[in-house]
């Protein structure tokens, strides 16, 4: 083996390596000892491999990667498409709460502790009156009286008040005493809860712990129209 | 270390006992030797035996009658009878052929193997250097290879590489080392002159 074969099959890093057997690694050896730049080169392979290993052992300060938490179902709440929207409805549902609501319900309590002249819509004797549908005008997110009388058909341990909208849906209800329906009943309605058009108030008797059938009993349904100003 | 070729003159001098010359030769000899011998014997000693009983045999050699023909082969010669000293060495139980040549006692080497220079302070840092300026995993495949012994065909299928990228990046590691401690260190170990 001569200098440039030694070069050309990287003889020294494969003798570091320790890839050289038989008849190669005995003729790099006798190169070694008679070519002073590869024995130099040698000397300089395994100075850096002793120097590797003890680098390579000793501690070292490691930077280690944080790691990643594990993903909530809730991360996907964090991304910014849907963080940014979310805001945006929480500033406007404030917006309305302080300029809106706010304003409304002060408004609405004043007339609440004010006293007020209530001019009911008597609806007592609808049911008598055929056809006729008695109407009531009331403006928005305020209220309006009813006065009705509960049936006085006896033998019932109680009776039930209910409000129908106008899709038929109850959206309002009510137990009712023996004692409170032997007076005309005075019921505040708040526009909120009704809807304009035919609104319905039904009366149901509970039957007593005598009854045998222990159904409700349809006693009386009084109709009105309500309007709505805004 | 500085070179220089092992010429008639440098030959001649070693016939004659020229100390500095046989300095020379002891110490350049010593760490090749030395390299040679670390993955053949387990044993310091050993190492050690085989190095002075080759030293012993060279110079016997050289300062015969017949002498060295062809002073170009003197580091043949070296290597030759290290060849056949190790041979002998694992032929027998571990004894020695005791050395009764004067000359040999003057061989001993005093000063630090190439073992102990390879890995003092200043080796330490540039090779530091060196394995900072690779990426992570030309790191851990010196690791692997160097540090854990670990077999290199199953080192290199696990990183995806092949030996021939092993051996070029032991290439350009080995070559930045050189020429960095090249830099560092001062020319020492010149060849004798005169006489």
């Amino acid at each position: 083996m001569n200098h440039q074969d030694a070069i050309q099959e990287m003889a020294v890093e494969r003798y570091l390596l320790r890839e050289l057997s038989g008849a190669s690694l005995e003729a790099f050896e006798e190169h070694l000892f008679e070519c002073p730049e590869c024995a130099e080169d040698l000397k300089a392979g395994f100075a850096f491999i002793d120097g590797a290993r003890a680098e390579l052992s000793a501690p070292q300060r490691v930077e280690v990667p944080r790691a990643k938490k594990a993903a909530k179902w809730t991360s996907w709440f964090s991304t910014p498409w849907v963080l940014g929207p979310a805001l945006a409805a929480c500033l406007a549902l404030l917006c309305f709460e302080t300029f809106v609501v706010q304003p409304r319900m002060r408004d609405q309590l004043a007339q609440a502790e004010a006293p007020t002249i209530l001019n009911p819509l008597v609806l007592a004797n609808a049911g008598a009156r055929g056809d006729s549908v008695s109407e009531v005008t009331a403006r928005e997110h305020r209220s309006f009286v009813v006065s009705l009388d509960v049936p006085s058909a006896g033998g019932f341990a109680g009776y039930l008040c209910s409000l129908q909208a106008p899709d038929g849906t109850v959206v309002w209800q009510t137990s009712v005493s023996p004692e409170q329906a032997r007076d005309a009943l005075l019921i505040r309605v708040p526009t909120d809860k009704t809807k304009e058009g035919l609104n319905t108030f039904l009366i149901q008797g509970i039957p007593s712990g005598g009854s045998s059938s222990g159904r409700l009993e349809d006693l009386a349904k009084y109709q009105f129209q309500v309007r709505i100003q805004k | 270390m500085n070179f220089e070729t092992f010429d008639t003159s440098y030959v001649n001098k070693l016939r004659a006992g020229d100390g500095p010359t046989e300095q020379h030769f002891t110490t350049y000899f010593s760490e090749l030797i030395l390299l040679k011998l670390r993955p053949r014997l387990r044993r310091p000693e050993q190492i050690e035996d085989v190095k002075q009983e080759t030293f012993s045999r060279a110079l016997t050699l050289i300062r015969s009658e017949s002498g060295l023909r062809h002073a170009e082969r003197l580091g043949p010669l070296v290597n030759s009878i290290c060849n056949n000293v190790l041979m002998e060495q694992y032929r027998s139980s571990g004894r020695v052929e005791a050395l009764e040549d004067e000359a040999a006692e003057r061989l001993v080497e005093t000063r630090r193997d190439a073992l102990s220079l390879a890995i003092s302070a200043d080796t330490r840092e540039l090779v530091r250097n060196i394995l900072d300026d690779l990426n992570a995993r030309d790191r851990e495949l010196l690791r692997a290879v160097f540090l854990e012994e670990q077999d290199k065909d199953e080192v290199c299928r696990e990183f995806g590489v092949d030996r021939d990228y092993l051996r070029v990046l032991l290439h350009r590691a080995k070559g930045s080392f050189r020429e960095m401690y090249t830099k560092r260190m001062d020319p020492k170990r010149r060849r004798p002159t005169g006489g």
